[in-house]
């Protein structure tokens, strides 16, 4: 068989994306180190991220409720292949570990990187808590891993 | 729903890489399959529905320059994109269209060239504000689920391995499948460096260049046409929220494939799945996730997955074989991956599973996966 | 071959409801599509309950986000619900929809489009859609298609240019008050610079940000609607085909418009129309560029009779991807206006210079 001619492209695409008006409040907290989500009145499900309506209710979000920045850890990993980082669009650092936190005060869990890595630490149930950074910029970066307190 | 049939499936050869054919000629070579085996020429065919997850190969409306390949110029074509359940959402559009007596043959074409895209770009594109910074892929989002999931069902490593096993054996009797490993053991697939804790390499599905497609007819034209036409007698659809951190447990709770089954096995006169059932194509991206879908799929009670799997319930000799193509784990072109198990239940209705026939198979089952938590659930049944 | 050639009973379009078109609408996506879903309930009279099954309309790339109909899934009640998704014009999820229902397979259907022109860059968008092997490394998109097309039909038609700075200033006349873009004389759009040789930028329709959304129904009336059943005064789908042609521009006879002719074709079987000069009262296409129109009109076979666009067309704003369902909800719009009896033929397109449509027959009772 001759060898395939191949083609290539570069793909170099920008998208300017709404945030909605809730997770434009909520970003705003982020700067400020606060974490709010938004509670259904009808099922009092507490929706991180917060967003315009609840999906089982079918009914609008309006009602705004304190969230703490520590919880429970629900689920981890830790990854030992190179995921592309959709930051740099560089692969990321091995091994990274990640979680599904449930923060005091939601109800959904919230998937973040974990300062941990290694099973000795990382257990289902343990408490966690956001490490944030020093200078904010109101995105979810602003929350710079969850460390295990617990 | 009016009745409609499968009467004709076609597949290329899944693999790493088809550096021999163009996108267009992938999906010519599945086209050119499933005509083949409903006998239908070209012209015959009335409309065409095109599965694909373009975002993945960096393109938009694949249809417009792929869509030669299923000879749909100058035809009624549509693309449809539901994350993984692409392919089982176009076969299910195309029972729709049949059954509003729009048309009397639709041909359903799923592809997908991973070595041509990026996928890891394409998975990464999630929602920007939220977790886009975070995001590690379908692996990284199934470690999570899967950690809840054996903390609360306490599956085991090694039944997990046992699925890895079955799927990857299985695959070399599918002369189609992308991974074949007929001498895969538990020991190997335990010994495999684990890549996400707890999933180790062997726990998942591979990326592969395939396609596959299946025709679609009426009533009167399954019988004029088809020897034995595997009639649809359900197909249920559930989506569910957008975000991992909506669906918490969500391999152990599955609230989408529970209904959809629910459903399907009541509008199919289903009671007992394992023992109504004579075999499932189940869309499964890890190990664990079959053991999961044994239990919201109602083969075996919640906690119980680990022991069906043990006991050779599913196995190819079993009670009710689960994946005789190898699934998922063997062949994964995600636009094409749907479309692969609804046409491999209806070929073994068709009585065209070669060394994977399961005997006298007469109803199947074929489920589709998707994104987070997306479902669809098919049934299928031929005639004594 | 032929599709089976018998009437089929019609669809009802319960409800619609739409937003914008906007030049830029600073709301997210699920924003601007639960605004257009709520409206279309309440013009409906009908309640996220009374929702069978949703058909949606999106593209990843245009909106940047993989599985891109994940973004609308709450807002559009698919949780726990069955949601299927076209990646085409948003006509094709209306059509859609209405296949699902003479199916049997659900009742009530909610079809809905988005798009956001202001999010990213159109047409450099569309080169991710030309074929990547002869015609993307040329940097052909969308418009520099509709160029071409508009050179053939110039070539030897003197006067052509001239016609369509002239339909263009009548479109966008038209859309005063509700477009997105300000009128223009004839003179101002040839004057406008050129885009793709002999298009200039005010021959396009200019891009918009919206949402379209409708409720379509096996019988007429909305639970909650006084009178149950009757048909107050809703349109009807009775009819709908679609077609996609060649991809490369120099495999399609560029001086017709032969997929709208086949789509027509089969619409018109199926819906009964034999000469649509004579049944048709309206057009409503989706013409991106002013050349397309005459192209339209000519391959539909209706003629000079119809009404076409009568508040200005796409000129209004052209809603990536929803584009269509727009035209749909315009005609809907003209048809319960009117106090007699009155039939529409709705069109949406995708693709470069319509190489995919969808048409839909549209019908009131008197």
């Amino acid at each position: 068989m001759s060898q395939p001619i191949s083609v290539s492209h570069e793909m170099d695409l920008a998208w300017r994306y709404a945030s909605g008006e809730a997770m434009e409040r909520f970003c705003a907290g982020l700067t400020d180190g606060r974490i709010e989500a938004l509670r259904c009145a009808a099922c009092g499900l507490r929706y991180l991220p917060p967003r315009p309506f609840c999906g089982d209710c079918r009914a609008r979000l309006t009602e705004w409720v304190a969230v703490g920045d520590e919880g429970k850890l629900e689920a981890w990993t830790e990854v030992q292949v190179p995921m592309l980082d959709a930051g740099t669009g560089r692969p990321r650092a091995t091994p990274f570990a990640i979680g599904l936190v449930r923060l005091e005060g939601a109800d959904t869990t919230l998937n973040h990187f974990l300062a941990e890595t290694g099973a000795g630490r990382l257990r289902v149930g343990a408490r966690v808590r956001a490490r944030w950074r020093s200078e904010r910029a109101g995105t979810m970066a602003d929350i710079e891993c969850f460390e295990v307190i617990g | 729903m009016r009745p409609v049939a499968i009467i004709g499936t076609g597949q290329t050869r899944h693999s790493k890489r088809r550096d021999d054919v163009s996108q267009p000629e992938l999906v010519r070579e599945a086209a050119a399959a499933a005509l083949a085996d409903a006998d239908l020429r070209p012209a015959e065919v009335d409309a065409i529905l095109i599965s694909n997850m373009e975002l993945f190969e960096g393109r938009a409306f694949p249809e417009l320059w792929a869509g030669a390949g299923a000879w749909a110029i100058g035809k009624p074509c549509l693309k449809i994109a539901t994350g993984g359940t692409s392919g089982t959402s176009a076969c299910i559009a195309a029972f729709h269209q049949v059954a509003a007596g729009c048309f009397d043959t639709v041909l359903v074409v799923g592809f997908e060239k991973h070595s041509e895209g990026h996928t890891q770009a394409g998975m990464a594109l999630t929602d920007p504000y939220w977790d886009r910074s975070v995001a590690a892929g379908a692996l990284g989002n199934f470690a999570l689920s899967v950690c809840q999931y054996v903390q609360e069902r306490g599956v085991s490593e090694r039944q997990a391995a046992m699925v890895a096993v079955k799927a990857r054996r299985n695959a070399a009797a599918n002369p189609h499948a992308h991974l074949q490993l007929p001498d895969l053991t538990i020991e190997e697939v335990l010994a495999s460096p684990v890549i996400a804790a707890p999933l180790r390499r062997l726990d998942m599905c591979p990326q592969s260049d395939g396609a596959a497609a299946l025709v679609v007819a009426g009533e009167a034209s399954a019988r004029r046409r088809c020897r034995r036409p595997a009639w649809v007698k359900a197909a249920v659809t559930r989506h569910d929220k957008p975000y991992l951190g909506d669906l918490d447990r969500r391999l152990a709770t599955m609230r989408t494939l529970r209904q959809a089954a629910a459903v399907a096995y009541r509008q199919a006169g289903i009671d007992d799945p394992v023992r109504d059932l004579d075999v499932a194509e189940i869309y499964e991206p890890v190990t664990y996730a079959e053991l999961a879908w044994y239990e919201a799929l109602g083969f075996c009670p919640d906690g119980e997955a680990g022991r069906l799997i043990e006991d050779g319930v599913t196995a190819m000799d079993g009670a009710l074989p689960v994946n005789p193509s190898g699934g998922v784990l063997s062949t994964n072109p995600v636009g094409a991956s749907g479309v692969i198990r609804v046409a491999e239940a209806a070929l073994q209705l068709h009585g065209k599973g070669g060394a994977r026939q399961v005997e006298g198979a007469r109803r199947a089952l074929a489920t589709g996966y998707g994104v987070y938590a997306w479902s669809d659930v098919i049934v299928l049944e031929s005639a004594a | 071959m032929n599709a089976r050639h018998r009437r089929r009973p019609g669809v009802w379009l319960a409800g619609a409801g739409q937003t914008g078109p906007a030049a830029a609408d600073s709301r997210s996506i699920p924003e601007m599509v639960l605004a257009a879903v709520e409206a279309a309930l309440e013009d409906a009279a009908l309640t996220f309950d009374d929702i069978d099954a949703v058909v949606t309309a999106s593209v990843d790339l245009y909106d940047g986000l993989t599985a891109s109909n994940l973004a609308v899934t709450e807002v559009v009640g698919a949780v726990m619900k069955p949601e299927t998704r076209i990646a085409a014009d948003g006509l094709c999820a209306a059509l859609h929809g209405a296949c699902q229902i003479l199916a049997g397979a659900y009742e009530t259907v909610l079809v809905v489009a988005h798009g956001k022109a202001s999010m990213a860059s159109f047409p450099e968008l569309t080169t991710w859609a030309m074929d990547p092997v002869y015609l993307q490394p040329l940097g052909v998109d969308f418009e520099t298609c509709a160029g071409l097309q508009a050179q053939a039909l110039a070539a030897f038609d003197e006067r052509a240019e001239r016609r369509w700075a002239e339909l263009a200033a009548e479109r966008r006349r038209q859309a005063a008050g509700h477009g997105v873009a300000p009128p223009r004389t004839a003179e101002e759009v040839l004057a406008s610079p050129i885009v793709a040789s002999p298009v200039r930028r005010e021959m396009v329709a200019p891009r918009a940000d919206g949402a379209c959304a409708m409720l379509l129904r096996q019988t007429p009336g909305g639970r909650g609607s006084p009178g149950g059943g009757q048909t107050g005064n809703r349109t009807r789908i009775t009819g709908f085909g679609w077609d996609l042609a060649a991809h490369a521009p120099g495999d399609r006879d560029l001086e017709q418009w032969a997929g709208v002719g086949r789509a027509c074709a089969r619409a018109y079987q199926a819906s009964g129309v034999v000469e649509p000069a004579d049944s048709l009262h309206l057009l409503e296409p989706s013409c991106h560029y002013a050349h397309e129109e005459e192209l339209f009109v000519r391959a539909s076979g209706a003629g000079s009779g119809p009404c076409v666009s009568p508040t200005g067309g796409l000129f209004a704003g052209a809603i990536p991807v929803a584009a269509g369902l727009s035209r749909l909800i315009a005609a809907d719009r003209w048809l319960r206006q009117r106090d007699e009896a009155g039939c529409a033929l709705v069109h949406g397109s995708w693709g470069p210079i319509g190489q995919g449509q969808a048409v839909v027959i549209l019908e009131a009772a008197a």
